[in-house]
C-alpha cells in the first residue's frame, strides 16, 4: 500500500496541484508562473469559447451515456442466451474496446470521407447523400464522433452487463416461470432490479468517460468545424498546447473536475436512494 | 451535507498529499544532477546537436542524406536528428523547451516562430549572416526575411517556395478546355472551375469539383486569393487586421459565392484532404507546394503546374518557408556548431543536392538553370519569388490569429452561419485585439 | 399449437443470429477495411469509386513500415513498457485495493474520494507539470521515466476494490483468527480470490498503455524509447498522408492486443462475470 501511496503521491498527485496551482496563475510555459488568483476562473465565465465547450461537452455526454449503457444491455440480454455465433459477436462487440481509437479514427474519417470514403459511398448508393461529408458537415459532425465513442466503448459496458446477468441465480427465472411470468415482467422484476449495482457502476463509469470526450474528436475533427465538436478537454489542448495559456487550460479542466465530480456525487446519490427501496 | 463534508475531505487530501510530496521530492531533486542531453565539454569530442523537424513527407531522404553527409563531412560537430510530422513535433516541443530537455536545433514554418521567439525560447541569429558564415546577399531575401520578428532575425532559411496551381490535364481535356492553358485571371479561373464541376447523377453533389481548396489544417490557400484582389487577413506589417477591409470582403463574397451557390469546391476540407481530392481526380485545379509532386505523379495523374490566376488588383501567390531555430539555451559552442551546420545546409553542393531531391527550388538565387536540370519541378516553384507573399508574417500569435480566429470564421461563412461581412467584422476585431495585446 | 410455436421459434432464431452476425460485422467493419486497405497498392486506396477488396493483392505497404521503422525495437520497447506497467500495476493496485476494501484506518474514506477525483483529472492538465517533474529527475527519453508515473492508477484501485468488498470476509476473518498477518492474508488468500478480476483489470491496463499515444511521445524522444503507436504517427504527415503503410502499420499495432484478447477471451468473460462487481 505504502509505495503505491507514494507513487500516486509524486507522480500523479502531485503534478495534478501543480495543474491546481497553475489554474490560479498566468503560466505560459516558456516563463515562470505569476499568481493572478482567480482572474482565470473569472475569465471563463465570460468565454464564449468556454460556454461553447461546456455545452458540447454536455450534449455530448447526454447522448453517448444512455445511448451506449441502453446498447450495451440490449447485446448483454442477447448474447447471455444460447445463440449461434455468440462467441463471435461477444468478441466482435468487444475488440473495439481493445483498440487504439486513435489509429480506428483514422480509419473512420477515412470511410466517411464524402467523396473516396467507402461508406459515405455506400450510403449514397441507397440514397443517403451528405454533401459535405459528415464529419466537416457543422451539424452531422458531432453525431458522427458520438457515433464513433459508441462504437468504441459500447463492448465494454456490454462485458460488465453481462457479468452482472451471470451473476443472477437462475433459481429465480425458473421460480418465476412457474409463476407464468413473461419475459418483460421478469426482466422488470428480476433482472432489471439484480442489475442496478451494475447500472450505476457502469453509468458513473461511462459519464466520466464521455464527459473526458478527446481521443476521436482530436482524430477526426480537431474540434471543427468552428468548434462544433470542441469538448472540455479538447479546449484544454488547444489553450494549453497550441495558445501556451497554459494557467488558464488549468482552470478549464478543473471546471471539469469539478463538473465531473458533482455529476458523479449526484449520481452517487440517486442510485443509491433507489437501490434502498428494492 | 454529504457532498459538503466529501469536498471538506478532498481539500484536507490535497493539503497532506501536498505536504508529504513536497518532501518526497525535494529528496529525490536533490540525489544528484542527471546528465542531460549529451553535452560536450571536451574539445577533442564533437559538439552533438539534437535537431528536431517535421519532415516526413517525400523530402525526408533528402533531409536524411544532407545531415549524414554533414556529419560525415567533418569531425566536430555531430548531428542527432529526429524527425516527426508537424503536429507531433509542436506537441513536444512545448514542455519540452519548457523544461530543458528539448532539441538545440529545430526547423520550423517561419510564421510559427515568432510565438517562440517572443516568449524567448529561441536566441536571434543575426551574427550567423555575414559573408564570411551564411550570406544573406545569395539566400532568397524573402525566406531570410520571414524569419524576423521585432527587428532580430530567429532563424535561417531551410527551405523555401512559393505554391502553384496544380491541374488535371486530362480533366481539362474532358470538359473541352485547353490542356495546356492554364486559368490567367480570375475571369478564367472561376468560369473553369464551373466548367470542371460535374453532378453527373443529378443529386446536387457534384462528383467532380473544379477546385480543391482547404480552409483549415492547411497551408494558407483563401488569403491568397484575398492579397489577389488588395485584401487580407492581416495587413503586410504585421499591425492591422484587414479582414474587414472592402477588398478583402469582395474577394471572399466572389470566392465563397463560387463554392457555395456553383460547388466549384467542397466545403470544410483540411489540406491533407484537399491533397486527397485532387489526388484521387475528383478536382480538377489545387494550389499548392511542390510536396504533392511525387504523390500525384505516383497517382498518375498528368498535371501541369502555373503561377496562380491573377487577381484583378495583384499578382500574387504564397511564400513559405521552413527556418532552422536555436534554441536560447545552447552555449557559445553550440551556437558555432549551428552555425557550421546552417552554413552547409545552405552551401552550393547541399542546395543542388536539395534542390534536385526535394523538389523545392533552392534557396539560394547563385544556382544556374544548368545546376538544376535534373529537377523539372524544383525551377518551377522557383519562379515567381518576387511575387510572392508570407501569410501573418512577424505576427506574434499565429495560432490565435489563424486556427483559432480565421478559420472558424471562414468555416462559418462557407457554411452559410451568419452574414459574411458581420462574421469577418467580428473576427477582424478579434484578430486586432490580438494583435494590439502583443505589441 | 406446438408446431406453430416450434416455426415461430425458429424465425426467431434465424433472426436473432441474422442480427447478431450483422451487429458482429457492422463492430468489425472498420478493421477489415483497414486491413484490406493495407494490402492495396496506393493509387487503388484513393481510387474512385471505392472499394472494400483490393484489386491488386500487395505486400509493399508491410515492407515499407519494416524499411521506415526500426520495428523490431519499437514493438520490444512496447512490450516492456506496457507488459511491466501492467504487472507491477497489478500488484501495486491490489495491494491498495485491498487497504481500502479491508482494512481499518484514519482516513481511509479520504483516499478513496481522492482516487475517484483522480479519476476524473484529465490526462491532458497534468501532462506539463509531470513532464517538468521527470524533467528534473533527468527521467525524459528512458524507460523508468516512461513506466514509473504509470504504476498505479486509480481507475485499478477503484475497480479492484470494488470487486474485493463483494467477496465475503469469513475466509479471511477465519485466518485473522489463526493469527495470519494481513500481508499473508493478502498474498494467499486474497489474491488467488481476485484472479478473475485481475486478469481483466490486466487486459485493461495492457490494451491501455499498448495502445497510448501521446505519453510515449512526448517522454520518449527517439526511436530507442518509443513504442509502437508514437512510431506509427511517423507515418501521419501534415501534407501527406501515405495510407497504405499507415494503415500496414496500424494492422501490426492492433494485432498483439486483438490476438492477446482472443487468447484470454474465454477466462476473461469467465473472469468478468464471478467478478460481478457490488
Amino acid at each position: 500500500m505504502l509505495p503505491t501511496l507514494a507513487v500516486l503521491a509524486v507522480f500523479v498527485v502531485w503534478p495534478m496541484l501543480q495543474a491546481l496551482y497553475l489554474s490560479f496563475t498566468d503560466y505560459q510555459v516558456f516563463s515562470p508562473a505569476r499568481w493572478i488568483g482567480l482572474e482565470n476562473y473569472g475569465r471563463l465565465v465570460s468565454d464564449p469559447a468556454f460556454g461553447n465547450a461546456l455545452v458540447n461537452t454536455l450534449y455530448y455526454a447526454a447522448v453517448t451515456t444512455p445511448v451506449s449503457v441502453g446498447l450495451a444491455l440490449g447485446l448483454a440480454l442477447m448474447l447471455n442466451r444460447r445463440m449461434p455465433l455468440r462467441g463471435f459477436v461477444r468478441t466482435a462487440v468487444f475488440v473495439p474496446v481493445v483498440i487504439s481509437l486513435a489509429v480506428v479514427a483514422i480509419a473512420w474519417s477515412f470511410l466517411l470521407d464524402p467523396n473516396i470514403g467507402l461508406l459515405s459511398h455506400w450510403l449514397s448508393e441507397i440514397g443517403i447523400v451528405s454533401e459535405q461529408g459528415w464529419l466537416r458537415d457543422p451539424a452531422l459532425a458531432m453525431p458522427a464522433v458520438m457515433a464513433v465513442g459508441v462504437w468504441k466503448n459500447v463492448g465494454f459496458y456490454m462485458v460488465m452487463y453481462l457479468a452482472g446477468l451471470q451473476s443472477i441465480p437462475a433459481v429465480l427465472y425458473e421460480a418465476a416461470r412457474v409463476d407464468g411470468a413473461g419475459t418483460w415482467p421478469r426482466f422488470r422484476r428480476i433482472t432489471w432490479p439484480l442489475l442496478s449495482n451494475q447500472t450505476m457502476l457502469i453509468v458513473i463509469m461511462a459519464a466520466i468517460a464521455t464527459l473526458q470526450a478527446f481521443d476521436q474528436i482530436f482524430v477526426m475533427t480537431r474540434g471543427g468545424p468552428f468548434f462544433r465538436t470542441e469538448t472540455l478537454v479538447m479546449m484544454t489542448y488547444r489553450v494549453g498546447f497550441k495558445e501556451f495559456q497554459f494557467g488558464y487550460a488549468a482552470a478549464v479542466s478543473w471546471a471539469l473536475v469539478a463538473l465531473i465530480f458533482v455529476l458523479s456525487m449526484l449520481q452517487f446519490g440517486y442510485f443509491r436512494k433507489r437501490a434502498v427501496t428494492y | 451535507m454529504r457532498l459538503r463534508s466529501r469536498v471538506r475531505l478532498v481539500t484536507m487530501t490535497a493539503a497532506i498529499a501536498l505536504m508529504s510530496t513536497a518532501c518526497a521530492g525535494q529528496g529525490q531533486g536533490s540525489g544528484g544532477t542527471p546528465a542531460e542531453t549529451g553535452g560536450a565539454g571536451g574539445s577533442a569530442a564533437p559538439v552533438t546537436l539534437k535537431f528536431w523537424n517535421g519532415f516526413t513527407g517525400p523530402d525526408r531522404p533528402a533531409v536524411e542524406a544532407i545531415v549524414s553527409k554533414f556529419n560525415a563531412s567533418q569531425t566536430k560537430v555531430k548531428i542527432e536528428m529526429e524527425i516527426m510530422p508537424w503536429d507531433v513535433f509542436y506537441d513536444k516541443l512545448l514542455p519540452s523547451l519548457g523544461s530543458g530537455t528539448g532539441p538545440d536545433i529545430t526547423a520550423m514554418d517561419t510564421a510559427q516562430i515568432p510565438q517562440y521567439a517572443a516568449r524567448s525560447v529561441f536566441q536571434p541569429l543575426d551574427d550567423m549572416y555575414g559573408p564570411q558564415a551564411i550570406d544573406p546577399g545569395v539566400l532568397v531575401a524573402s525566406a531570410v526575411d520571414a524569419t524576423s520578428f521585432k527587428g532580430k532575425k530567429y532563424g535561417v532559411p531551410m527551405n523555401f517556395t512559393t505554391l502553384k496551381l496544380y491541374w488535371n490535364k486530362d480533366m481539362f481535356r474532358e470538359a473541352g478546355l485547353d490542356p495546356e492553358k492554364p486559368p490567367a485571371t480570375w475571369a478564367e479561373f472561376g468560369d473553369y472551375a464551373k466548367k470542371l464541376t460535374k453532378d453527373t447523377d443529378g443529386d446536387g453533389k457534384p462528383e467532380q469539383y473544379g477546385l480543391a481548396i482547404a480552409d483549415h489544417a492547411t497551408v494558407p490557400m483563401w488569403p491568397i486569393l484575398f492579397w489577389q484582389n488588395g485584401g487580407g487577413v492581416v495587413s503586410a506589417d504585421g499591425r492591422t487586421a484587414t479582414l474587414a477591409d472592402p477588398a478583402t470582403i469582395e474577394a471572399a463574397r466572389h470566392w465563397v459565392d463560387l463554392v457555395t451557390k456553383d460547388k466549384i469546391a467542397p466545403i470544410g476540407l483540411g489540406g491533407a484532404d484537399a491533397d486527397k481530392l485532387f489526388q484521387s481526380k475528383k478536382a480538377a485545379m489545387e494550389i499548392v507546394g511542390p510536396w504533392m509532386t511525387t504523390g500525384f505523379k505516383e497517382a498518375g495523374i498528368d498535371f501541369g503546374l502555373a503561377m496562380p490566376a491573377a487577381g484583378p488588383k495583384a499578382n500574387v501567390t504564397l511564400g513559405t518557408s521552413v527556418a532552422f531555430t536555436l534554441s536560447a539555451r545552447a552555449d557559445a559552442a553550440r551556437k558555432q556548431a549551428a552555425q557550421d551546420f546552417f552554413a552547409y545546409w545552405n552551401n552550393k553542393e547541399s542546395q543542388v543536392y536539395w534542390a534536385v531531391n526535394s523538389g523545392f527550388p533552392p534557396n539560394r538565387t547563385d544556382l544556374t538553370a544548368d545546376d538544376l536540370k535534373e529537377s523539372p519541378y524544383s525551377a518551377v516553384f522557383g519562379q515567381d519569388a518576387d511575387k510572392s507573399r508570407f501569410y501573418l508574417a512577424g505576427v506574434q500569435e499565429f495560432q490565435k490569429v489563424n486556427e483559432t480566429i480565421f478559420e472558424p470564421a471562414l468555416q462559418r461563412v462557407l457554411n452559410g452561419q451568419g452574414d459574411l461581412e458581420q462574421v469577418f467584422g467580428q473576427a477582424a476585431k478579434e484578430i486586432q485585439a490580438v494583435l494590439d495585446s502583443a505589441q | 399449437m406446438p408446431r406453430d410455436n416450434r416455426g415461430l421459434r425458429l424465425t426467431w432464431r434465424v433472426l436473432s443470429t441474422a442480427t447478431a452476425l450483422a451487429i458482429g460485422l457492422a463492430m468489425l467493419f472498420p478493421l477489415v477495411w483497414m486491413v484490406a486497405t493495407s494490402v492495396k497498392p496506393e493509387a487503388e486506396i484513393v481510387s474512385f469509386p471505392p472499394r472494400l477488396l483490393p484489386d491488386t493483392f500487395t505486400l509493399e505497404n508491410y515492407a515499407a513500415v519494416w524499411e521506415r521503422l526500426p520495428f523490431t525495437r519499437l514493438f520490444v520497447n512496447t512490450v516492456i513498457f506496457a507488459g511491466t506497467v501492467t504487472v507491477c500495476s497489478l500488484l501495486l493496485d491490489s495491494m491498495t485495493a485491498y487497504a481500502l476494501a479491508r482494512l481499518r484506518f484514519r482516513g481511509r474514506g479520504v483516499v478513496f474520494v481522492l482516487i475517484l477525483v483522480l479519476l476524473m483529472v484529465p490526462f491532458q492538465v497534468t501532462l506539463i507539470p509531470l513532464y517538468d517533474l521527470l524533467a528534473g529527475l533527468g527521467w525524459i527519453n528512458t524507460y523508468q521515466g516512461l513506466i514509473v508515473p504509470r504504476l498505479t492508477n486509480a481507475f485499478g484501485i477503484f475497480f479492484l476494490r470494488q470487486f474485493l468488498l463483494s467477496i465475503p470476509r469469513d475466509l479471511e476473518d477465519a485466518a485473522r483468527v489463526d493469527g495470519a498477518s494481513e500481508l499473508r492474508i493478502y498474498w494467499r488468500i486474497v489474491l488467488p480470490l481476485a484472479v478473475p478480476a485481475l486478469l481483466t483489470l490486466g487486459l485493461f491496463h495492457f490494451m491501455y498503455n499498448w495502445n497510448d499515444l501521446l505519453w510515449p511521445l512526448i517522454i520518449g524522444q527517439d526511436s530507442t524509447r518509443q513504442t509502437l503507436p508514437a512510431g506509427l504517427a511517423l507515418f501521419m504527415g501534415q501534407h501527406v498522408v501515405e495510407y497504405g503503410p499507415l494503415m500496414a502499420a496500424s494492422v501490426l499495432t492492433l494485432l498483439p492486443v486483438v490476438v492477446f484478447f482472443i487468447i484470454i477471451q474465454r477466462r476473461f468473460v469467465a473472469g468478468i462475470a464471478t467478478t460481478g462487481i457490488k
